[in-house]
């Protein structure tokens, strides 16, 4: 028996043993090809997929090397069904292939034609009632025609039926524009140009990188790689401002270069930051500004938080399979499961790297997460106990035990820039009230939100009570205590945006502190649970402790 | 060889002992029941139904061989057989010739090898493919007609369309059916005109043997395969520890059917067998396809593990062998299934097919009773065990090479059955990544000396005086020593002595399976893996306290508040629990997982609730309180819960009894509302512990060693009495085997030979007779008697017969 650091499951599953000498290389082995689910502390969690294999075929790895990897680290026999599964799963991939064809009779038309090397793949996708309509004249026996503007659905439906399509059609070079990085008094990250690299040697793509890790610059260097014009999709306001600032402040663009195209501005230029709500913003039943994604000819298309993506954009970018897209994420997970359209029309992953990596790797701040329990008194107790269903999240995480708590954790780490996080605007202003500072929520206007920034980023002020306005994209470089009372019932990806709060790396080094306030016993404990269990599966070890020993 | 001989039974007389007790383990069938003598053992070597069964063990490059010699015709040169078997290799030829001599299909005469008379009649009409002779088809056609070269001549001058014709009959089948009308009709006409076709009723017709020898080239077969085709391997690594690993999770498997069973039994179906819903649920709890449930459900029931309860609403349930079972050794635990599976006669594969009846084929039904899967799953076990240790076969050539040792087995059904051997095989661990396992060969063991190969070899040694070992080396070639051997090989051998057996087995896979770990890691997401599979108390531990989230060579368990809350409730304590984590974790035990369990330890027992089997509640205070001092209702064990009501661990029924027994009214309130304290029910039917079998002790060599003795003694107290005879006028005529008289006589009307025969007539005399035979049919013989009239004798009236000198 081989004493790898690697235990297959029959589930497919991949066990990997951290403390294990050859875990390294066996990490760097089965990443291409499986998905980190859970990095506790010990053992971690891989999970071999078809998403998985396709997108390290996609790659360019290939079957051997995948079986291989599997039976230099495993410790015990690798089921050989589960290698043969891996290698029939593998094989699937590029039978199928979307190629752009040019036509004999017009020298300068082409077509897409979706080819196989295996007829009866071909037989058995044009069989299904919802990819036919999506595919024009049979060529020949291993050919036919394709819409060029179905080419994102039919790659979104072949996926679908298990046959993906290896997108050969290439992609348009979009209207040229000078963008460079201007790399004077700071370097992109070898993570970062690892993820740039890895981006545009794919061609399309997302790149997962915790919060905090600077993904605006990966952005940025996708950017400076193309040399084109830019569409990006963010996810509010906010968040297109920052962009902004950071892409004038990092690259050679100009403000007169970057048009922002929201609900108060719709400025088009070379590179044009738009908001996912004013694409999805219908009048009259119909997509008010679908113009904008034909408004140039953009060259990239970059998709910030990717995991937030609505389903309207992704019907709308099923057209734009022709042009580069990257998508930035700090976690595939979706909420809604829909990771697979994210595969087939953005892209495979490209990049990924462990939250623990990079922050061993210095480049964002250690954090201690803690979980306070609070005993709601007994009069609250029975309001809970009797309360309907529907209001119980809201009775719990609203209690007003949790106040003291948070008076006494603002107090011990006076001075240090604190961000308290809540659900409930009527909690947050009663918290503001008893710190004495002053709340962001969706109210507050664009102009007070970055007076309020301004100060905080200075420490003018130390303390912001924030809603979840605060949840996306907000860069508070020196946030180091974030204080959470309340939450999106269990929601892993809003905990992870709000740990990536605190996860910026500090000026001094110091560790960032997390706290979680929760009413015991109650469902409020119960959604805790959930999301703490995505923190310590990300690596992040908490403790629990009892608010009577805090205060 | 001793002298030449006449016919079968001269040439079985005259067989040295070691001859023939090859003869005896190539047929086992001859000796069972024992043959008086040597007599009656080669009439009984020349029956039909002993010929069809070595018949149809022969494999294609035997077969094609006694085809062979069956179409040159009796005491043929060896050249002629060479030709129409298209090979110049006469050493294996002469190989076969001999195997078939050996295993009594062709007997040696004075003038050359004859096939035993029998043997066309099993062979059919069409050997080969080809149709029946020109003299056969129609007695009255000119020998011409069958001359080859004018055959050729003709062919050569025939239309083009009557040659395709011709070409399409070439290969079989020698029939045809006429077209109706034109132009088909004209073209039939002209080779019906020219004889190259017969016609055998108004609208078929047939291709003559020597016509079809001719277009065939004067070749018998389309491809002449002697020898057994190559199985392709290729070496695989890690093979024992992929059979290890299978096999420990086919254990685990099979304990969860138990569990699953034993808690929940499925029923059995009024046809037998488990319904498709109940293998559905079994699947989903074993998490498996429906194939491989349906092999482990099988397994299960093939080593007697689960079994019809027998009640009167039978279901299926774990059998008492579970437990002792399941309380053994692992290495044990595997042999006794894999024992199990190799001498079953049962094929899960079929399982979901279209059975015998209207629906598909249930697990554990009637139809998945298939017993040829156990000869075809010991054939390719033995041809794996052929292989060098470490290499895993090619499926398609492993396919091929059975198909040639069994040509006489549907292709379709043969090649089906084999991939699910081996595709059992990889689940049971028997093979790890296509290869046989150690525990694999150590189970296949018992089987090889039965290998015909080995029995080849010992022949060669013992009678072979036509072999050569450097002919016999050059038959081995391309076979990796093994199979090529006799042609013979006995279906029916005894399953090998199970105890024996296991043991070897357990103790080759004892050694491969992964070796149980004494700790588990615990995580801050509350999870805890097993890198391996635990020791006994720890397992149970782990099962109790947290939920199995992964299966496989490790497991991974997650602690849960539900979790932690069933190991208070079998009794644990917060700080026992603790520190049972705390000791088997290698790992420090996070802070979470101590909050967990002193969170769940606290509103552990806040309510409570006991085990109380009946309850009496009255208004009236007085009257419980005069139960409760009552002396005759102590048995009870009355408990007082509150003032109006008392508990009781006695049965309601024998409560009330009680109760009216003592001058109460009591009134039995129903189930409403009480707490039964039960354990969930484990049942468990009768042992079905398969006995030792009926005792049929194995054709063998000893066995055989004293039946040919047997016959020996037998023969010399003939010989003795043919001496005494000669002294007497005419000739003595024995009570015989009707079996042989019959074949007497047959042999007599093929040589148009005279016969004395005895015969009892209806008072109980017996008389004896010359007479010629002419016909033997309907158990009766007609003959011409001395007097030269015919007459009609029942065969059952005669007592021995024997040739006229």
């Amino acid at each position: 028996m081989n004493d790898g650091p690697l235990i297959v499951q029959s589930d497919k599953t991949l066990l990997l043993e951290v403390d294990h000498p050859n875990a390294e290389a066996a990490r760097r082995a089965i990443a291409p090809f499986a998905e980190l689910e859970r990095a506790p502390e010990h053992v971690h969690t891989y999970r071999i997929t078809p998403l998985g294999l396709w997108n390290a075929r996609a790659a360019g790895h290939d079957a051997e090397q995948v079986v291989d990897a599997l039976i230099t680290h495993s410790r015990y026999a690798v089921p050989n069904a589960l290698l043969v599964d891996v290698a029939d799963t593998m094989d699937r991939y590029g039978r199928l292939t979307l190629t752009k064809e040019g036509l004999t009779d017009s020298p300068e038309g082409t077509r897409l034609v979706l080819r196989t090397t295996d007829r009866p793949v071909l037989e058995e996708v044009l069989r299904y009632k919802k990819i036919k309509p999506l595919t024009g004249e049979r060529l020949d026996d291993l050919a036919v025609v394709v819409h060029p503007s179905e080419r994102g659905t039919l790659k979104q439906e072949l996926l679908k039926v298990g046959w993906p399509a290896e997108d050969l059609a290439g992609y348009v070079d979009g209207e040229a524009h000078p963008i460079d990085l201007d790399q004077a008094d700071w370097h992109l990250r070898p993570y970062q140009q690892h993820a740039v690299d890895g981006f545009w040697h794919g061609g399309s793509g997302v790149v997962v990188l915790p919060c905090g890790a600077g993904k605006t610059l990966v952005g940025a260097g996708a950017m400076a790689a193309a040399k084109a014009t830019t569409l990006i999709l963010v996810t509010n306001t906010v968040s297109a401002r920052q962009w902004k600032d950071e892409l004038i402040r990092r690259t050679t663009l100009t403000e007169d270069e970057i048009g922002e195209y929201s609900g108060a501005r719709k400025e088009i230029r070379p590179v044009t930051i738009a908001t996912y709500q004013v694409l999805t913003t219908k009048r009259k039943g119909a997509y008010a500004h679908l113009d904008l994604l034909d408004a140039r000819d953009w060259g990239l298309i970059v998709y910030d938080e990717v995991h937030l993506l609505p389903a309207p954009i992704f019907r709308m970018t099923a057209d734009l399979q022709a042009r580069r897209r990257l998508g930035l994420t700090a976690t595939l997970v979706r909420e809604d499961g829909r990771e697979a359209d994210v595969f087939s029309l953005i892209g495979p992953k490209r990049f990924d790297a462990p939250w623990k990596d990079i922050e061993a790797q210095g480049y964002i701040a250690p954090a201690d997460c803690v979980e306070v329990r609070v005993s709601l008194p007994d009069g609250q107790r029975m309001a809970y106990a009797v309360s309907e269903p529907e209001e119980r999240y809201r009775l719990a995480s609203c209690s007003d035990a949790k106040l003291p708590v948070i008076e006494k954790l603002a107090e011990q780490h006076a001075g240090e820039p604190t961000l308290v996080i809540g659900q409930y605007l009527d909690q947050l202003h009663e918290v503001a009230e008893r710190l004495g500072a002053e709340v962001i929520t969706g109210e507050t206007t664009v102009k007070e939100r970055q007076r309020l920034y301004d100060a905080f980023r200075v420490g003018e002020i130390t303390t912001l009570v924030v809603s979840k306005v605060a949840n996306f994209s907000i860069d508070l470089p020196e946030a180091s205590v974030a204080i959470q009372i309340s939450g999106t019932f269990g929601s892993r990806q809003e905990e992870a945006q709000r740990l990536g709060r605190v996860l910026r790396p500090k000026g001094d080094g110091r560790t960032a502190h997390f706290y979680t306030i929760v009413s015991r016993d109650t469902v409020d404990a119960d959604f805790a649970a959930h999301r703490q269990r995505f923190l310590a599966e990300q690596g992040y070890a908490y403790r629990i402790v009892d608010a009577d020993d805090l205060i | 060889m001793a002298t030449p001989s006449r016919s079968l039974a001269d040439d079985i007389r005259g067989r040295g002992d070691a001859e023939l007790i090859d003869l005896v383990l190539a047929r086992p069938d001859l000796a069972r029941p024992a043959p008086a003598d040597l007599t009656s053992l080669a009439a009984r070597a020349g029956t039909r139904a002993s010929v069809q069964r070595a018949v149809e063990a022969l494999d294609r490059g035997h077969l094609q061989v006694l085809e062979a010699v069956v179409v040159a015709g009796d005491a043929a040169e060896r050249s002629v057989l060479l030709h129409l078997l298209g090979t110049d290799d006469a050493g294996t030829v002469d190989a076969i010739v001999q195997d078939l001599w050996r295993s009594a299909l062709v007997w040696r005469g004075v003038d050359g090898d004859h096939v035993v008379r029998t043997v066309p009649e099993v062979l059919g009409t069409a050997v080969a493919g080809l149709g029946a002779p020109m003299r056969e088809l129609r007695p009255s056609s000119p020998p011409e007609h069958a001359d080859p070269d004018r055959i050729r001549a003709t062919v050569a001058e025939a239309p083009d369309d009557s040659r395709a014709m011709l070409e399409r009959m070439t290969w079989g089948p020698a029939f045809g059916v006429l077209p109706a009308a034109a132009p088909g009709r004209t073209t039939a006409r002209w080779l019906l005109e020219h004889h190259l076709l017969v016609p055998v009723s108004t609208d078929r017709v047939a291709l003559p043997r020597e016509v079809g020898l001719v277009l065939r080239e004067g070749r018998l077969h389309r491809s002449t395969e002697l020898t057994p085709p190559d199985i392709e391997a290729r070496p695989v690594s890690l093979v024992d520890a992929a059979a290890g690993g299978a096999a420990s999770e086919c254990l685990t498997h099979v304990d969860e059917l138990a569990a699953a069973w034993g808690a929940d039994p499925p029923r059995v179906l009024r046809a037998g067998g488990l319904s498709v819903r109940d293998l559905r649920v079994t699947q989903m709890s074993l998490d498996l396809d429906p194939e491989h449930t349906a092999f482990v459900v099988e397994l299960a029931y093939a080593a007697g593990l689960v079994a019809d309860d027998g009640e009167v609403v039978p279901v299926w349930a774990p059998t008492s062998e579970i437990d002792e079972w399941s309380s053994s050794e692992a290495g044990h635990r595997w042999a006794t299934l894999a024992v199990a599976w190799l001498g079953s006669t049962r094929a899960p594969h079929l399982v979901g097919r279209r059975g015998t009846g209207t629906g598909p084929a249930n697990a554990l039904g009637p139809d998945v009773q298939w017993p040829a899967i156990r000869a075809i799953r010991r054939e390719v076990l033995r041809e794996l065990a052929s292989l060098e240790p470490g290499s895993a076969p090619d499926h398609a050539s492993l396919r091929e090479r059975l198909a040639w040792r069994r040509p006489n087995r549907s292709a379709a059904v043969l090649d089906e059955a084999v991939e699910a051997v081996l595709r059992e095989s990889e689940w049971l661990g028997v093979t790890g990544r296509g290869a046989l396992s150690e525990a694999g060969r150590a189970l296949v063991a018992p089987l090889l000396p039965l290998l015909p190969a080995v029995r080849g070899d010992r022949a060669t040694q013992a009678g072979g005086g036509n072999t050569s070992n450097g002919k016999r080396a050059a038959r081995g070639r391309g076979d990796r020593g093994s199979g090529s051997g006799g042609g013979i090989t006995s279906t029916e051998q005894t399953p090998p002595e199970a105890g024996a057996v296991a043991e070897g087995v357990a103790a080759a896979m004892s050694a491969h399976l992964p070796s149980p770990v004494d700790h588990i890691l615990v995580q801050a997401d509350l999870t805890a893996v097993a890198p391996g599979p635990l020791v006994g108390g720890l397992g149970s531990f782990m099962r109790l306290a947290a939920d199995v989230e992964s299966r496989g060579g490790a497991t991974v368990y997650r602690f849960t508040p539900e979790s932690v809350r069933r190991a208070l409730d079998a009794g644990w304590t917060a700080a026992d629990f603790t520190e049972t984590v705390r000791r088997s974790s290698r790992t420090p035990v996070p802070q979470p997982l101590e909050y967990l369990v002193a969170d769940v330890a606290r509103k552990h027992g806040q309510t409570r609730i006991g085990g109380a089997a009946a309850y009496i509640r009255s208004d009236d205070e007085a009257v419980l309180d005069t139960m409760l001092a009552s002396r005759d209702l102590t048995p009870l064990r009355l408990r007082r819960l509150a003032p109006t009501v008392l508990v009781s661990s006695a049965d309601p029924r024998v409560l009330v009894d009680l109760l009216r027994d003592n001058g109460f009214a009591p009134v039995h309130e129903g189930q409403d509302g009480t707490v039964v304290h039960a354990e969930t029910p484990r049942r468990r039917a009768g042992s079905r512990r398969r006995g030792p079998g009926p005792m049929v002790s194995p054709v063998d060599r000893p066995y055989t060693q004293t039946l040919v003795d047997g016959l020996r003694a037998a023969e010399a107290t003939a010989d003795q009495r043919r001496v005494e005879d000669e002294t007497r006028p005419g000739p003595r005529i024995l009570a015989m085997d009707p079996v042989v008289t019959l074949s007497l006589l047959r042999d007599a009307v093929a040589d148009r030979h005279g016969v004395w025969i005895g015969y009892s007539d209806g008072h109980g005399a017996t008389s004896r007779h010359l007479i010629h035979p002419q016909k033997v049919e309907g158990g009766r013989v007609r003959a011409t008697d001395e007097s030269g009239h015919e007459k009609s004798f029942s065969v059952h009236r005669i007592t021995g017969a024997t040739l006229e000198s």
